[in-house]
C-alpha cells in the first residue's frame, strides 16, 4: 500500500459517499456541537453566576458538579446521558431510536460543555481588574449595575475567544457520539467502512473533514477577535 | 461630617488597623501619612466601606454606614446577658464593661445575649442606618491606579454614575406613585402623589452638560470621546477626579493619587486637588507628597502600628514630631 493508493482511495471514497459524509456526518456534527455550545453557554452562565452568588449550598453544589464533569471521561458522561435521560422522560421511548440517542447525547454534551463554559465565564469575569468594580461601587452604583455596565462588557472580551475554542473542542468531542450511532461524522465513517472495508482511507477522509471544519472555525475566530480588539 | 469610631480591620489573623477614631469636619483637609503597608489605604477604604471594618462604626453626616458595634454603646453592653451575669457576680459597672470590651465577649454570640440586647441593636441600626450605595454617592474616591472604566469613553466615564443613578431614582419614584395610585383606589382620603425627579432624557442631558463643564474645568475638553487607554497617567487621574466630582460629593477620598504617575505629571494632578481644596471641598488625602500635605492640610495623621501614632497641624507634625516613629519616618521622607 502506497501513499498514492491511499490518496486515490480517499478521493474515490469521498466522491462515492460524499452525501453520507457531508449531508449527514458534517451536518449532525455541527448541529450537535452547536446545540452543546449554545445551550451549554446558557447553562454555564447560570452556573457561573450561581457559583459567584452568596448562597453557600448552591455554590457547593455547582463546584461539585463542575469538578465531577471535568474529572470524568466525556464518553462515560454520554453513556450516563444515554441511559439516564430516557429514564427521566419515559415518553422518549416512543421516539425513533436514532432521534432518542441524538437527544440523549446532545443533553450529555450540553452539560459537559456547561461545566467547562461556567469556568470560562467565571475566570473571564474574575480576570477583569478589581479596580473597575471598586471604582463603580465607590460612585454609588449597586452591584448589578456595576456587573452589567462595567464588568460584563469587559469580561466578554476574555470569554468569547475561549468560547470559540470550546466550540472546536465540542466538534471533536461529538465523535464520541458515534458509539450510539447518532449520525455525526464518526458514525459516517462506521457506515462507510461497513461497505468498503477500507478503514485507513475512510479515517483519513473524515480526518480531513474534521480538520477543515476546525480550521475554518479557528480562522473565523481569530478574525473576529482581531475586529473586537480593534473596536476596544 | 465623616466620623470613624474605633475602627479595627483584620485580614485573617493579620491585624492592620487596631482602633482608629477621628472626625473629618466639613471643609477640612486631612492628610494621612505613614510607611507603606501601615494601613493607610485600608483606613481610607474603610471610610466608604470598600473594606468592611472588623469592629467599629463609620458615620457620615449623622448616618451610620456600618453595622452597629455594641462596644460603642454602653446601653447596648448593659442590655446584654453577659453584662448581667458579670454584675450578678459582683463586678462593678466599669469593670464589667471594660472586661466585655477587652475580651470581646459580645460579637460571637449575638443571639445568646437576649431579646433586650438584640432589640436595642436593631433600634440603633434602624434609626441611623443609611444604604451604603446612597452614602457612597456623596463620597468621591480617587485611586492610585485611576481605575477609569476601560470600556467607556472619557465622557461616558464621567456621565455613567449620574445617569444610572438618576434613572434609577426616576424609576423608583414612578413605581412609588403607582403604588400610591393603587392604594388610593381603596381610600377615602386620597394620598397625594410624590413629585417626580428628572426623567431619563433630562437626566442624560444634565449629566452630559455637567460632564462637559467638568472636562472644561480640568482642561481636557478635547479628550471627551477618547478611550482611557489613549491617555497619559496625568490625564487619566484628572478625569478620575472629574468622574468623582460628577456626583457632587460632600467629601473626596484620595488614595495616593500621584504615586502611579511619571514625575512630570504629578504637578497637574496636585494642582487640580489644590483647586478643589481652595473651593472648600472636604478631603482626606493619603499621600507621600509631604510638601503638598504640608501646604494643603488642616490636619495630618501619622499611621503606625495600626493606630494614629500622632496627629496635628502640618507645622506641629512636620517641624516638631513628638512620636519617635513619626520623627524617624519624616526624617527619611523629607531628606
Ligand atoms: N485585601 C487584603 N487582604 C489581605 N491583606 C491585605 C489586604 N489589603 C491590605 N492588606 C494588608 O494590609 C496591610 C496594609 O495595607 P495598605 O492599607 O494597603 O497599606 P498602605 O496603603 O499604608 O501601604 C498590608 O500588610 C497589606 O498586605
Ligand atoms: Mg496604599
Amino acid at each position: 500500500m502506497t501513499i498514492g493508493s491511499i490518496l486515490t482511495d480517499m478521493v474515490k471514497i469521498f466522491i462515492k459517499y460524499w452525501d453520507v459524509f457531508v449531508l449527514q456526518g458534517i451536518m449532525y456534527t455541527l448541529l450537535l456541537a452547536a446545540i452543546a455550545v449554545l445551550c451549554g453557554t446558557v447553562i454555564g452562565a447560570l452556573l457561573a453566576f450561581g457559583r459567584m452568588s452568596r448562597f453557600k449550598v448552591l455554590r457547593a453544589i455547582i463546584i461539585a458538579f463542575v469538578e465531577v464533569m471535568r474529572g470524568t471521561p466525556a464518553l462515560l458522561q454520554l453513556y450516563v446521558g444515554y441511559f439516564l435521560v430516557p429514564m427521566l422522560i419515559p415518553d422518549m421511548n416512543t421516539m425513533p431510536s436514532q432521534l432518542m440517542a441524538f437527544i440523549c447525547v446532545a443533553v450529555a454534551l450540553t452539560f459537559n460543555t456547561a461545566a467547562y463554559v461556567s469556568e470560562i465565564i467565571r475566570s473571564g469575569i474574575e480576570a477583569v481588574d478589581k479596580g473597575q468594580t471598586e471604582a463603580a461601587r465607590s460612585l454609588g452604583l449597586n452591584n448589578s449595575t456595576t456587573m452589567v455596565s462595567i464588568v460584563l462588557p469587559q469580561a466578554v472580551k476574555n470569554i468569547l475567544p475561549a468560547l470559540g475554542n470550546e466550540f472546536i473542542t465540542d466538534i471533536k468531542q461529538t465523535s464520541l457520539a458515534s458509539t450510539f450511532f447518532v449520525g455525526e461524522l464518526m458514525t459516517s465513517y462506521k457506515t462507510v467502512v461497513g461497505i468498503t472495508y477500507n478503514s485507513l482511507s475512510t479515517l483519513f477522509v473524515i480526518g480531513v473533514l474534521y480538520f477543515i471544519m476546525n480550521l475554518i472555525l479557528s480562522k473565523g475566530l481569530k478574525f473576529a477577535e482581531k475586529r473586537m480588539k480593534a473596536h476596544a | 461630617m465623616l466620623e470613624i469610631k474605633n475602627i479595627y480591620k483584620y485580614f485573617g489573623s493579620h491585624q492592620v488597623l487596631k482602633g482608629i477614631s477621628t472626625e473629618i469636619e466639613h471643609g477640612q483637609v486631612v492628610s494621612v501619612i505613614g510607611a507603606s503597608g501601615s494601613g493607610k489605604s485600608t483606613l481610607l477604604r474603610c471610610m466608604n466601606l470598600l473594606e468592611h471594618p472588623t469592629f467599629g462604626e463609620v458615620w457620615m453626616e449623622g448616618k451610620l454606614l456600618t453595622p452597629v458595634d455594641p462596644y460603642l454603646h454602653f446601653d447596648v453592653i448593659r442590655a446584654s446577658k453577659t453584662y448581667s451575669k458579670l454584675i450578678s457576680e459582683g463586678m462593678s459597672d466599669d469593670d464589667a464593661i471594660a472586661k466585655i470590651k477587652k475580651e470581646d465577649l459580645l460579637h460571637e454570640k449575638y443571639n445568646a445575649e437576649g431579646k433586650k440586647y438584640r432589640a436595642l441593636m436593631k433600634k440603633i441600626y434602624d434609626e441611623n442606618h443609611i444604604d451604603i450605595n446612597i452614602a457612597r454617592q456623596k463620597m468621591g474616591m480617587v485611586f492610585q491606579q485611576f481605575n477609569l472604566f476601560n470600556n467607556k469613553s472619557v465622557i461616558e466615564n464621567i456621565m455613567l454614575a449620574p445617569v444610572k443613578i438618576g434613572i434609577a431614582e426616576y424609576r423608583a419614584a414612578v413605581r412609588r406613585n403607582n403604588r400610591i395610585r393603587l392604594s388610593n383606589v381603596f381610600r377615602k382620603d386620597k394620598k397625594p402623589l410624590i413629585g417626580l425627579p428628572d426623567d431619563p432624557s433630562a437626566v442624560k442631558l444634565k449629566a452630559e452638560e455637567n460632564a462637559r463643564a467638568l472636562l472644561k474645568r480640568i482642561g481636557l475638553s478635547d479628550t471627551a470621546n477618547q478611550y482611557p487607554s489613549t491617555l497619559s497617567g496625568g490625564q487619566k487621574q484628572r478625569i478620575a477626579i472629574a468622574r468623582a466630582l460628577a456626583m457632587n460629593p460632600d467629601v473626596m477620598l484620595f488614595d495616593e493619587p500621584t504615586s502611579a504617575l511619571d514625575p512630570e505629571m504629578v504637578g497637574e494632578v496636585l494642582d487640580l486637588i489644590n483647586d478643589l481644596v481652595k473651593s472648600g471641598m472636604t478631603c482626606v488625602i493619603v499621600t507621600h507628597e509631604m510638601g503638598f500635605a504640608r501646604e494643603v492640610s488642616d490636619r495630618v495623621l501619622f499611621i503606625d502600628g495600626g493606630v494614629i501614632a500622632e496627629q496635628g497641624t502640618p507645622e506641629q507634625l512636620f517641624n516638631n514630631p513628638q512620636n519617635p516613629r513619626a520623627a524617624e519616618f519624616l526624617s527619611k521622607v523629607l531628606r
